[in-house]
């Protein structure tokens, strides 16, 4: 398509009488877009199936009590749902719970990546071959990560992680059972999958970068701590912001490894909010609260994900 | 069983089963099941093969029991002419996939494998039928045949709601004190009587020095798991789930319970113990690390794992220790099999044709002591079994006044009211779990984390 109307010549397509240039090409425009609408239309409308509808429905449901374990009190509430969840204590720990695991698994995750990949970039020799071993975390699936970590390395006495412990001398910990030793848990766990996500994408734009300001900046005599405060991190700004911005969301809606690992114990200590919808939803059967807890942390992650947009336009 | 995991032996042993039997000659298999296989099954004064043609899907779990019953299909097949499918789901799996199914309607599922503590939310949302109509009817049921009063009455009357029976009970259990004789014996040790007693031989035999500890109860936090020997402690120290009609799961009898709980844990038990459910405890007490557990009895046929268990014959059962209230509570779990309200007429039937043929005492017989395959059922539904010389012989190999404490905890040590049956209870026994696992952990003390339980709950029932 030309876009332009009267640069169509004009042939006797439409028959015996034959449209003006005009009209000829506003019919062939119709008749493009009409096209692309049906190519177009069974993907949207898949897309439409499967992600927009059950988007809107879990609002619905939000909105209305659907316990399984009361079926006799089902029906529309409004806003009930969303005022109990502001009166409810384990809503507020559960939103701290996933808080302090965003924010310190992405602070991990940027500050192990970023170290890893300037050490990285000075190699010269077995660069690929450990770019290769770091990114083999990031393959597996969280749910056997999660096992491998439950099982293999955090058991008491048996797990490689505690037998490490005891052997450096200091003693056998119940590194699941005590509530802030499992949320440290799942957070270096979390640290261990991602961190290779940040390296690479860390690493790849540090190779990117002019030589040539940095041969201007030794030849001002900058130290290399001033190289990299003042010419390295603000280039990579978007790198890392970009980092930031995936990481966090990704955390935000995290739930297979700590599924795996804690189940969200001991008690509640890392019942992050995802694991309480779930567990609201699937295991209490409210269906309609934890829709509203859903809805909730979609919300959250929205909010969050556009101010970090915002941040990354800000300069 | 209340597992919560794959019992990975039960698994690979049902797989080698099976694979045995698809090795043999298809004709071979049918001849087999013609002959007089199908005799004791006939004497039933009604048409097995009124549902022909139907066919019908039954959710399992994958343990030794159901695959017994999965092998024996074939004669059910020939017996009625309905088809059956059999859906492996593991335990910590199989309520949410049964309550996807029936909130959906599509009736996927004809019956099965039911948590007893279910059927008050089925019964709510008119997700199964009420059995008696099927048991009453004569064309349906030879009562004289089937003899459902056979059946434990514990956990009949654990599967009914209102009067009505839901469920018909497939394999269950009891809970009993798994003892190690030899370790007892030597410090001169009787099975406890009561909790106190308990605790004083757990004292006596711990010495996690060389790596034996007094003993271990679930930790892990789930309403099939950490409640399941919680709500036992709770009704032993006088507890009452629903005083005055208002779920109750606070208060001095609760917070008594649950301390004896988190002390007993924290003084003789490992420390990973707390995140252990009974297949845990079960291997670190085959490898004689734990020297007492109060569990199920079917986890005997685990620690009795010949190439496994390093504790095979220093083993001795007991019942119940009495609580301070003088009550001995053993759990009332089943497996049983509802049928699907969503299905027709004649799936229903044929369903009602499959249920009455795996709880009849010729198949329970069956797949117990006169089957063929190494695994042999303890969790039997029939007290006429339990008093079968040849099944008690096959069973009494687990170790000493294992039919005794079983059948005596099956007859006396039971209590309906073990947990209480309500429609919210998945909620309820999340909440509770979670306050047994905070209160284990040192989170919280007993009081603060089941108030804070009861909050929950009493939000739950408005």
């Amino acid at each position: 398509m030309t876009g332009d109307g009267e640069a169509v010549p004009a042939r006797g397509w439409g028959g015996d009488d034959p449209p003006s240039r005009r009209d000829y090409g506003r019919e062939s425009r119709r008749r493009e877009h009409r096209f692309a609408a049906a190519l177009l239309g069974p993907a949207f409308m898949a897309l439409i199936a499967t992600t927009t509808f059950p988007l809107f429905y879990l609002v619905w449901v939000s909105v209305q009590r659907l316990d399984l374990g009361m079926p006799f009190m089902n029906g529309f509430t409004g806003s009930a749902n969303y005022m109990q969840l502001l009166s409810d204590p384990r809503f507020w720990q559960s939103l701290g719970a996933s808080l302090v695991y965003t924010v310190s698994t992405v602070v991990l995750q940027v500050v192990v990546g970023l170290g890893l990949a300037l050490a990285v970039l000075e190699m010269k020799r077995g660069q690929s071959l450990f770019r290769i071993i770091a990114i083999l975390p990031v393959v597996l699936s969280p749910a056997v990560v999660g096992m491998v970590w439950r099982s293999f390395m955090l058991t008491p006495e048996f797990g490689v992680i505690d037998y490490l412990g005891i052997t450096a001398g200091l003693g056998s910990h119940n590194w699941l059972g005590d509530p802030t030793l499992a949320m440290i848990s799942v957070i270096v766990i979390h640290t261990w999958q991602w961190t290779p996500f940040a390296f690479m994408v860390l690493l790849a734009s540090l190779a990117a970068l002019p030589d040539d300001l940095y041969e201007a900046a030794r030849i001002d005599r900058a130290s290399g701590w001033q190289r990299f405060t003042r010419i390295t991190l603000p280039l990579i700004r978007p790198a890392i912001i970009m980092v930031i911005i995936m990481r966090t969301m990704v955390a935000l809606t995290a739930f297979a490894a700590i599924f795996t690992v804690t189940g969200g114990g001991p008690g509640t200590a890392t019942e992050i909010l995802n694991l309480y919808a779930y567990r609201k939803s699937f295991t209490e059967l409210s269906l309609g609260y934890g829709a509203a807890l859903a809805v909730a942390l979609l919300l959250l992650t929205i909010a969050i994900s556009g101010l970090l947009f915002l941040l990354r336009r800000g300069k | 069983m209340d597992n919560s995991f794959f019992n990975r032996r039960s698994v690979l042993r049902g797989m080698a089963g099976s694979t045995a039997l698809l090795a043999m000659p298809g004709l071979a298999r049918r001849a087999m099941a013609q002959g007089a296989e199908l005799g004791p099954y006939q004497q039933a004064k009604i048409d097995w093969r009124q549902a022909e043609g139907e066919t019908i899907t039954v959710a399992v779990i994958p343990a030794a029991y159901f695959e017994n019953l999965i092998t024996l299909a074939p004669q059910f097949e020939e017996l009625t002419g309905v088809k059956l499918r059999f859906e492996k789901v593991p335990p910590a799996q199989i309520r949410q996939k049964a309550v996807l199914d029936l909130t959906s309607g599509t009736g996927t599922y004809a019956t099965h494998a039911a948590d007893p503590m279910y059927y008050a939310l089925y019964q709510a949302n008119g997700w199964v039928d009420p059995l008696d109509d099927y048991l009453n009817d004569a064309s349906l049921t030879d009562k004289d045949w089937f003899r459902p009063d056979d059946i434990v009455p514990a956990w009949t009357a654990a599967n009914t709601i209102d009067g009505k029976l839901y469920g018909i009970p497939y394999d269950g259990e009891v809970t009993l004190q798994v003892l190690r004789k030899d370790l007892y014996e030597a410090k001169g040790l009787a099975p406890a009587e009561d909790l106190d007693g308990f605790v004083a031989n757990a004292k006596a035999v711990h010495d996690p020095d060389n790596r034996i500890w007094g003993t271990a109860l679930r930790g892990l936090a789930g309403a099939g798991q950490n409640v399941y020997i919680y709500s036992s402690l709770f009704r032993a120290f006088g507890g009452d789930w629903l005083p005055g009609g208002n779920l109750t799961v606070n208060g001095p009898e609760a917070e008594a319970a649950l301390a004896w709980y988190v002390q007993t844990m924290k003084d003789y038990a490992p420390a990973a113990a707390q995140g252990w459910n009974w297949p845990d405890i079960a291997d670190a007490f085959s490898q004689g690390t734990v020297a007492s557990y109060i569990d199920a009895h079917s986890s005997a046929s685990v620690i009795n794992t010949p190439d496994k268990s390093q504790v095979i014959g220093k083993i001795a059962y007991a019942r119940w220790p009495k609580g301070p209230s003088g009550k001995r509570v053993s759990s009332i779990w089943n497996w049983g099999l509802p049928i699907n309200a969503k299905l027709s007429d004649k799936a229903k039937k044929a369903t009602w044709l499959f249920i009455q043929w795996a709880a009849s005492p010729e198949t329970q017989a069956r797949t117990s002591y006169l089957f063929s395959g190494p695994t042999k059922r303890s969790g039997v539904n029939r007290l006429s079994l339990w008093e079968q010389p040849e099944y008690v012989q096959t069973v009494s190999g687990f170790g000493d006044n294992f039919v005794e404490a079983t059948l005596t905890a099956l007859k006396e040590d039971t209590d309906v009211d073990w947990r209480p049956r309500v429609p919210q209870w998945p909620g309820i026994g999340d909440a509770v779990a979670t306050a047994i696992a905070s209160a284990l952990a040192g989170q919280a003390t007993p009081k603060s984390a089941l108030d804070a339980a009861q909050a929950q709950v009493t939000k739950m029932m408005q």
